[in-house]
């Protein structure tokens, strides 16, 4: 299995910043389990999965503020629209995702909030 | 100090088990705030600091808890001053491997099928015409030699998991001899009904091998889904092991 470290390793190395969101805790049905990470970049691209579908976009434009800001914060993502809707988030439930911002010091040593 | 990153990419590589201990939110502790971070490995703290001792104390004893069951999880931790922080502890566990004796059919798509789940897999056999690496490319080990020697030698901890799928009951029995008392997670045996229950009287009888280790052995071996093919056959192995690391609910041919 692919080591997301090493995905941070790489954008760290080349002094970027980036946002690693990871699901916290869940209530009720969840595409992902608690543990599931993604690394998302300045830009925004994305590694890995925290389930993909509209959560995933909410969490990824949160990501990007985070790398911005430099500063911690958790996002709630609702899963509860009604079954019949044509929206993906059907799953019925809801998941914590904490998002971090990692970089790399001048001193060169790496840093999360 | 080897920085955070570095360090987590080591856990992995060597295998080890770690719990990455991130605060998510914190009221009223000092030098914790959101995003502070500790990582823990053979029982203490190996990178980053918490002042509290005895908030250490407890995240130290929560993350082998962890580790243990393999779950990574979000607690709410207080400490003796009043304050409270939210940690979310990130389970890195040591991968489990899995302990194929016997390399024929079935054993070519196990470990395939194993590997795509990050086991780390042994296959042994003695008969070098199928114990080698170009029958199983994807093994991590690859172990010519007497199989109940070879299984007696090994390092067998609580994340170990062992298929005995060799050629015959004359080969799988003395295996099982030897692991029947070792700390496995899992031991599977293949064999039809009739075998299995002739070889755990033997067992009872013969050797006074109390009911108690012989009901650890899942055997005839996989889950309950009609399976014809190798293949087949493989992932109901598969299927079963996953059921016992995870605590799952399905039906085994051997009734657990």
């Amino acid at each position: 299995m692919e080591n997301i470290y090493d995905d941070v390793k790489e954008f760290l190395d080349k002094g970027e910043t980036v946002a690693v969101a990871t699901i916290v805790s869940t209530k009720g049905s969840t595409p992902r389990e608690v543990g599931a990470k993604m690394v998302v970049t300045a830009w925004g691209e994305i590694l890995g999965t925290i389930g993909g579908g509209c959560g995933e976009a909410d969490v990824r434009r949160e990501a990007i503020e985070v790398v911005r800001t430099r500063k911690p914060r958790t996002v709630r993502v609702d899963l509860l629209d009604e079954i019949s809707s044509d929206s993906p988030a059907v799953c019925g439930g809801i998941m914590n995702v904490f998002i971090d911002p990692w970089w790399k010091d001048e001193e060169g040593d790496e840093k999360s909030a | 100090m080897d920085a955070l990153v570095e360090e987590l990419i080591k856990v992995k590589s060597e295998g080890a088990g770690a719990v990455l201990i991130t605060v998510v939110e914190s009221d009223g502790v000092d030098g914790l705030d959101s995003g502070a971070k500790c990582l823990v490995r053979d029982g203490r703290i190996v990178l980053g600091s918490v002042s509290d001792p005895a908030l250490e104390q407890r995240i130290v004893r929560e993350a082998a808890e962890r580790l243990a069951e393999e779950r990574s999880r979000l607690l709410s931790l207080e400490t003796d001053s009043g304050g409270q922080a939210d940690v979310f502890f990130e389970v890195m566990p040591s991968p489990p491997k899995l302990i194929v004796v016997g390399a024929g059919h079935i054993a070519v798509p196990l470990v395939k099928m194993a590997k795509l789940m990050d086991y780390h897999v042994v296959v042994v056999d003695d008969r070098i015409l199928f114990a080698n690496r170009e029958r199983f490319p994807e093994a991590d080990e690859v172990v010519v030699g007497d199989m109940a020697e070879t299984v007696k030698d090994m390092d067998i901890t609580p994340t170990t998991y062992v298929v005995l799928i060799t050629r015959g009951h004359k080969y799988d029995e003395p295996c099982l001899r030897e692991l029947l008392d070792r700390p496995a997670k899992y031991i599977g045996m293949i064999g039809s009904k009739r075998r299995i229950k002739a070889c755990f009287e033997r067992f009872k009888e013969e050797e006074q091998i109390s009911e108690e280790l012989i009901s650890r052995v899942y055997a005839p071996i996989g889950l309950d889904i009609a399976t014809e093919t190798p293949e087949e056959i493989a992932l109901g192995i598969l299927g079963e092991i996953i059921k016992v690391r995870r605590g799952g609910k399905a039906r085994s041919l051997s009734r657990k």
